[in-house]
């Protein structure tokens, strides 16, 4: 049985990937043009909420497990809090920046900032989608 | 007693209102904003001031706000699961 329109269905399936990689562009960028972490999580969790909302919660986790993006999202709060240790162990105030910079303008000029973005863009990307899997599990049971 | 603390209390309020009414708006007494500004670039290597100041001035405040993030969706885990669900032991 099939309730979404043809038109909405095609649109997504071609839409999607774009949006992912607009997703990761605007993590990885962060620290150059507006956007960040968070904007770019929110942008890559609702790419794969559309994509549940269209094709079904079962299609997409065919493509995105729950335990798979649940991990992601567990691992991120670890490396987050990691990478705030290894400044320590660096010799560096608690989540400072201690690696090598690039030129000014360049994607790797911030050093640390781009593995923090990366890493909070993942577990918020990842977090909203799980939430959401949750919410439309609960509610379709039968 | 209990009349006195409400109108010490709507004093204090009235006292911080308008000492705050006297900043101009743009001209902030302290001169932080100005060193992010003048500064930041130097400082963390982002052109983008906001991620330089959420990610590395305050990059203490943002794992409180992962960390906040992380309990709401571990409360949503915890809320809606079906009855039984990973209570094995």
């Amino acid at each position: 049985m099939k309730r979404t329109s043809e038109i909405v269905s095609i649109f997504t399936r071609k839409l999607f990937p774009f949006m992912l990689l607009y997703g990761c562009y605007l993590i990885s960028h962060g620290h150059l043009s507006p956007g960040g972490g968070f904007q770019g999580g929110v942008i890559f969790g609702s790419a794969i909420i559309l994509l549940g909302l269209v094709e079904g919660i079962k299609e997409a986790e065919n493509r995105f497990q729950e335990k798979a993006l649940s991990l992601i999202k567990n691992i991120g709060m670890l490396v987050f809090l990691l990478m705030g240790f290894m400044s320590m162990f660096f010799g560096r105030a608690f989540l400072s920046d201690f690696m090598p910079r690039g030129e000014i303008g360049t994607v790797p000029s911030a050093g640390l900032i781009f593995f923090l973005n990366l890493t909070i863009g993942f577990m918020v990307g990842t977090g909203i989608a799980v939430v959401f899997y949750r919410l439309i599990k609960f509610g379709s049971e039968e | 007693m209990k009349r006195i603390v409400p109108i010490i209390l709507l004093l204090l309020l009235a006292f911080f209102l308008l000492s705050a009414i006297k900043i101009n708006f743009g001209q902030p007494k302290t001169g932080l904003s100005q060193y992010y500004l003048n500064h930041g670039v130097a400082d963390t290597g982002a052109l983008n001031i906001v991620t330089a100041i959420y990610l590395d001035y305050r990059a203490y405040d943002t794992l409180g706000e992962a960390t906040v993030f992380f309990a709401a969706a571990l409360g949503v885990f915890m809320l809606l699961r079906k009855p039984g669900e990973g209570e094995k032991d």
